[in-house]
């Protein structure tokens, strides 16, 4: 089924893209005046949101933060750092398509060169050896990008429960980006349930033991956490696919 | 004769010019931006305000050395963004004097994890008329990592000031206006200016950490 959904959205994309392509060209300013114009975020689901960041907020406080915070006392940062790496690198396929998706072609060029040089040199993915030697970069592209790209609207902010915050294209495009992994061709359904859920808790555990302090903060700091969370990752995935 | 005149005039503006560019060359938001970092972390580096006793001092100091870069109003405005004008000016000045509290309460939280070995680089900035945009990196050796920070600034009365900070590509303006308009469509400005002082308050007990 994963692949033909993956063309027929593909499809759709691409002609919905030719059409709007030139919404995309916006004048830059210093001035962000408009800023104090800026519509706030569309929320219509806040409710069901507010749930479940409580829940999420909960997940984190009972579970997630104490186990990261195990794993950090046991495990050092560049090892984690490393496990971090190994995890990226397994997703080159998506932003390999991406990149060729948005026709960013050198991007797309740049990640295959990765994945080649950090699979072998760098220790199956430990070492970001091709940024470090080569000089090439990431170019991380999502499927939620490529829909933006092609003029596809965000939709309504939309709070998952144990991914956090996300809206509705880029959950959709995350849906898009697990149907491209490879390995959903080599593995039966019950390893891949397995291997998907084991790979997606380790990520979860090892993003969040490098980012206890940040966390920390924005929880400490915020006036309204619900606000600063939302805005915050609003803002990331504006900026990401700006560029 | 007559030459020496014009000898005199080009010495003249070679002399201006010769006081006149460093004097704006410093003026530029880089260097502001710059010389304002080198200043803090000297601050935070002086013998006399170490120790965990001299916490306080450290914190004044580094205020004394920011708080006249910032234009502390514009900040304000642009957080309340559509709901400042229907301020009256006692509440826009009251809510200027909140705003800058809750700021240093945030940054002299982060203070006392500076550390000797973080490396700054100012990278550009870009000049429109009034307004420019300074794109600067921080190295934290700690966590390995580097942040980029980009300096929002204007020019005010002939002086550069800064209205807002991006953080790894979040504003931080835009990030409290999501915060207080989400407060100010739902309830009142008098709610929000009771929330920020609880979380003043909260802020001025010690850290659970």
């Amino acid at each position: 089924m994963s692949t033909k959904l993956v063309v027929a959205i593909f499809i759709g994309v691409l002609s919905v893209g030719i059409a709007s392509q030139s919404a995309l060209a916006q004048p830059e300013t210093l001035r962000h005046e408009d800023e104090a114009e800026h519509a706030p975020p569309s929320d219509p689901w806040e409710p069901f949101n507010q749930k479940m960041f409580w829940f999420n907020l909960r997940l984190d406080e009972y579970v997630l933060r104490p186990v990261a915070t195990g794993y950090s006392k046991v495990v050092p940062e560049p090892a984690r750092q490393s496990v971090g790496r190994f995890l990226k690198n397994l997703g080159v396929v998506e932003r390999f398509a991406n990149n060729l998706l948005q026709g960013k072609f050198p991007g797309a060029g740049q990640e295959i060169g990765r994945f080649a040089i950090n699979t072998t040199l760098g220790g199956v993915g430990l070492f970001d050896v091709a940024d470090m030697w080569f000089g090439l970069k990431e170019s991380p592209e999502d499927f939620g990008q490529t829909l933006a790209v092609y003029g596809v609207a965000s939709g309504p902010y939309l709070m998952l429960p144990f991914y956090g915050p996300s809206t509705v294209r880029d959950t959709v495009g995350m849906a898009v980006d697990g149907a491209m992994n490879p390995m959903n061709y080599f593995l039966s359904t019950v390893e891949l349930i397995a291997v998907r859920s084991g790979l997606t808790i380790t990520n979860a555990v090892n993003s969040r033991s490098l980012n206890l302090q940040l966390f920390e903060d924005v929880d400490r700091y915020a006036v309204d956490l619900y606000g600063a969370v939302q805005d915050g990752y609003l803002q990331r995935r504006e900026k990401a696919i700006e560029e | 004769m007559t030459r020496l005149p014009v000898f005199f005039c080009k010495l003249l503006t070679l002399g201006v010019l010769a006081v006149a560019l460093p004097a704006w060359a410093a003026d530029s938001p880089l260097d502001l931006i710059r010389s304002t970092t080198e200043r803090a972390r000297a601050a935070l580096q002086d013998p006399a305000l170490q120790g965990p006793d001299r916490g306080q001092a450290r914190v004044d100091k580094v205020r004394e050395i920011l708080l006249p870069q910032f234009d502390s109003q514009e900040l304000a405005k642009r957080t309340l963004g559509s709901y400042w004008s229907d301020r009256t000016d006692a509440q826009k000045k009251e809510f200027t004097q909140l705003f800058v509290q809750l700021l240093e309460k945030t940054y002299s939280g982060t203070l006392d994890r500076y550390n000797a070995d973080v490396k700054f680089f100012y990278d550009q900035e870009r000049i429109e008329d009034d307004f420019a945009e300074v794109d600067t990196r921080i190295f934290d050796p700690v966590q390995n990592r580097t942040f980029a920070v980009n300096y929002h600034l204007h020019k005010a009365n002939g002086k550069w000031l800064i209205y807002d900070i991006v953080a790894e590509n979040v504003s931080l303006v835009r990030n409290y206006r999501n915060q207080f308009n989400r407060i100010l469509s739902k309830s009142s400005y008098e709610d929000l200016v009771q929330t920020i002082q609880a979380k003043l308050k909260q802020l001025s007990t010690p850290s659970p950490s």
